[in-house]
């Protein structure tokens, strides 16, 4: 009998295997091959050109300008979010009366998608918007926000932030339900400032946490293409023109494929060597 | 997930410490009202406007809020045309679109739901020969950035003639490392018992799986459902490179669109986001909890 059922593990692994294979593993693979090609839509007109494509991009000032903005989208989103959703979590973790309600209203921009709330903080900025009504009633100047060459980027930091903070805060919020009460007020009980405790006591407990949020959100940002595809394209100035959407328009709204897959190895390829740097950078300080 | 409930119900439980609190605890607690009440406002204000908005008319849309005064928060010139507006223009376009996006994120449900919950079945009670090799390959689908596989799976897709298609809409969306994690570490803290208990009654696997342990997976069921459905709900990438046809078009593609062609219909373009944003947060509330355990399952891998 035990024989027999040698087979129902893989029947069962089967549907989802195939699913996983086709498309995960192959289209990932695929992406290096079609790199090489040069290709539109019709097989008729491809052909390989090596790392043709990818010298072509190299040569594109716009991909120089398209990088520039990536890094230091990339080095401000990240660590930013990162810390807020820790102090966040650390705030939705007093147990206080009421909290549950806090905890029900942080969840609602995690569920909304993004591009839902591109549109509403386009709105919300828009120059008679409700952001500049506030700013008029304060007594301040209006802000041209997602029009300005100058803002645009900072604008978008601000609205993917608002989504953000509140899903990664689940996260650590998950890690610091893990830490059992009694560490805590053991050292409360050796005399610990409440920042001592953060500082000791918390953050090292959550370094795996912090790693893993740190990495997922940088991959996650660097594959940003919403926000800018609704609220910018890319402009003003190119000055939004992250990687992410230059790749899309090169491809679907050029028909230039193989610079598109290009693309996406060189935003691979970035990842990857911020990810390696943010796991060099967190153990660096474990000593 | 029974641990968490514990924690909660211990907080609530647990008896005060006599006497009135003291000073640097009531300074404690007021820093931290606050703060969260600060970030509340933060959160909430965009949408309510949001949502008062789309039941405001066209012409007063942002009569309240620039200047701003507490009007622009309340629906106070109530309406409904924008909503009336956005399922009847263009031969009931959007209504068709909230048809599509059910069609695709029940269907991913029923399809994803099944294959996950048997591969995680797999993984979490048998021993077999590559299990720990194709669990790693799951444990590598899903540390690949999923935008790094849509744009090669758009040129396969573009390539196969799948553009505008339902198998193009649908079947990537199936494959999900999250919900078969989701479902392994359920499976896996069920406890051997009623496993052998089914098996000498003489059940075979199948049926051990559907009437045995099904009936007591209710929590991760909730779980996934919440997770594949939210996941397709929200979709926004995939369906506008693959399905930008109207015909095809799901809810979050329809709102993209109205933004950039109904720049001055601010009512429709709001009523449309209001009514895609609403579903996922009424859906989700009620099992915040559930949601949650496996949004942040992922941390345990």
């Amino acid at each position: 009998m035990k024989r027999a059922e040698r087979w129902i593990p893989y029947v069962l692994l089967l549907p989802a295997l195939i699913l996983l294979l086709v498309f995960y593993i192959l289209p990932a693979l695929a992406g290096f091959g079609e790199a090489l090609y040069t290709s539109n839509l019709s097989r008729t007109n491809r052909a390989f050109v090596g790392f043709g494509n990818f010298a072509h991009i190299l040569k594109d000032p716009t991909f120089w300008k398209s990088l520039r903005v990536t890094v230091v989208f990339s080095l401000v989103v990240n660590p930013l979010q990162t810390a807020l959703a820790l102090a966040l979590a650390v705030l939705v973790n007093q147990r206080v009366r009421g909290i549950a309600v806090f905890r029900s209203i942080f969840l609602f921009p995690v569920v909304i998608s993004l591009n839902i709330t591109s549109t509403v903080w386009g709105l919300l900025l828009h120059q008679g918007g409700l952001v500049n009504g506030i700013l008029v009633n304060l007594g301040l100047p209006r802000q041209p926000f997602l029009r300005s060459p100058g803002q645009a980027l900072w604008t978008i930091i601000g609205i993917i932030s608002w989504v953000g903070v509140s899903y990664w805060m689940m996260f650590f919020l998950a890690g610091l339900q893990g830490v059992p009460q009694a560490v805590y007020e053991a050292a409360a009980i050796d005399g610990a400032s409440a920042w001592q405790i953060f500082t000791r006591v918390t953050l090292p407990l959550l370094r795996r946490v912090i790693a893993f949020v740190l990495v997922a959100d940088t991959i996650i940002n660097l594959f940003l293409f919403a926000p800018v595809w609704i609220l910018t394209r890319g402009g003003p100035q190119l000055s939004t023109n992250l990687l992410m959407y230059d790749a899309y328009r090169r491809g679907v709204v050029w028909g230039d494929l193989g610079s598109m897959a290009a693309m996406v190895i060189v935003l691979l390829f970035i990842t990857s060597a911020a990810v390696a740097m943010e796991f060099f950078v967190l153990r660096g300080d474990r000593e | 997930m029974a641990e968490r409930a514990t924690a909660v119900a211990g907080a609530k439980t647990r008896p005060r410490r006599g006497g009135a609190p003291s000073f640097r605890v009531l300074i404690h607690r007021t820093v931290v009202y606050l703060l969260l009440i600060g970030v509340a406002i933060l959160v909430i204000v965009p949408l309510m406007w949001a949502f008062s908005a789309s039941f405001t008319p066209n012409e007063k849309v942002f009569a309240y809020a620039f200047p701003f005064t507490w009007r622009a928060l309340f629906p106070v010139d109530f309406t409904l045309e924008g909503y009336k507006e956005l399922f009847t223009r263009r031969e009931g376009l959007f209504g068709r679109a909230v048809v599509n996006t059910l069609i695709l994120s029940f269907s991913t449900v029923l399809l994803s739901g099944s294959a996950s919950a048997m591969a995680g079945f797999a993984f979490a009670r048998f021993e077999f020969r590559g299990r720990s090799l194709l669990f790693t390959l799951v444990l590598l689908t899903f540390m690949i950035p999923g935008p790094l596989t849509t744009i090669p799976l758009y040129i396969l897709v573009s390539r196969l003639g799948w553009i505008n298609t339902w198998q193009a809409l649908i079947l990537p969306g199936l494959a999900n490392s999250l919900v078969i994690f989701v479902f392994r570490q359920f499976f896996a803290e069920i406890s051997q018992d009623y496993l052998d208990a089914a098996r000498v009654d003489g059940a075979s696997w199948l049926r051990v799986l559907t009437s045995v342990v099904l009936p007591m997976s209710k929590p991760v069921l909730v779980t996934a459902s919440l997770l594949l459905f939210l996941g397709q709900w929200n979709n926004f990438f995939w369906p506008l490179l693959v399905a930008p046809d109207p015909e095809f078009r799901v809810v979050q593609v329809a709102v993209s669109y109205a933004y950039e062609e109904y720049t001055t219909q601010w009512d429709l373009l709001l009523a449309g986001s209001t009514f895609a944003a609403l579903i996922p947060i009424l859906l989700v509330l009620p099992f915040q909890r559930y949601y949650v355990s496996g949004l942040v399952g992922g941390l345990r891998e």
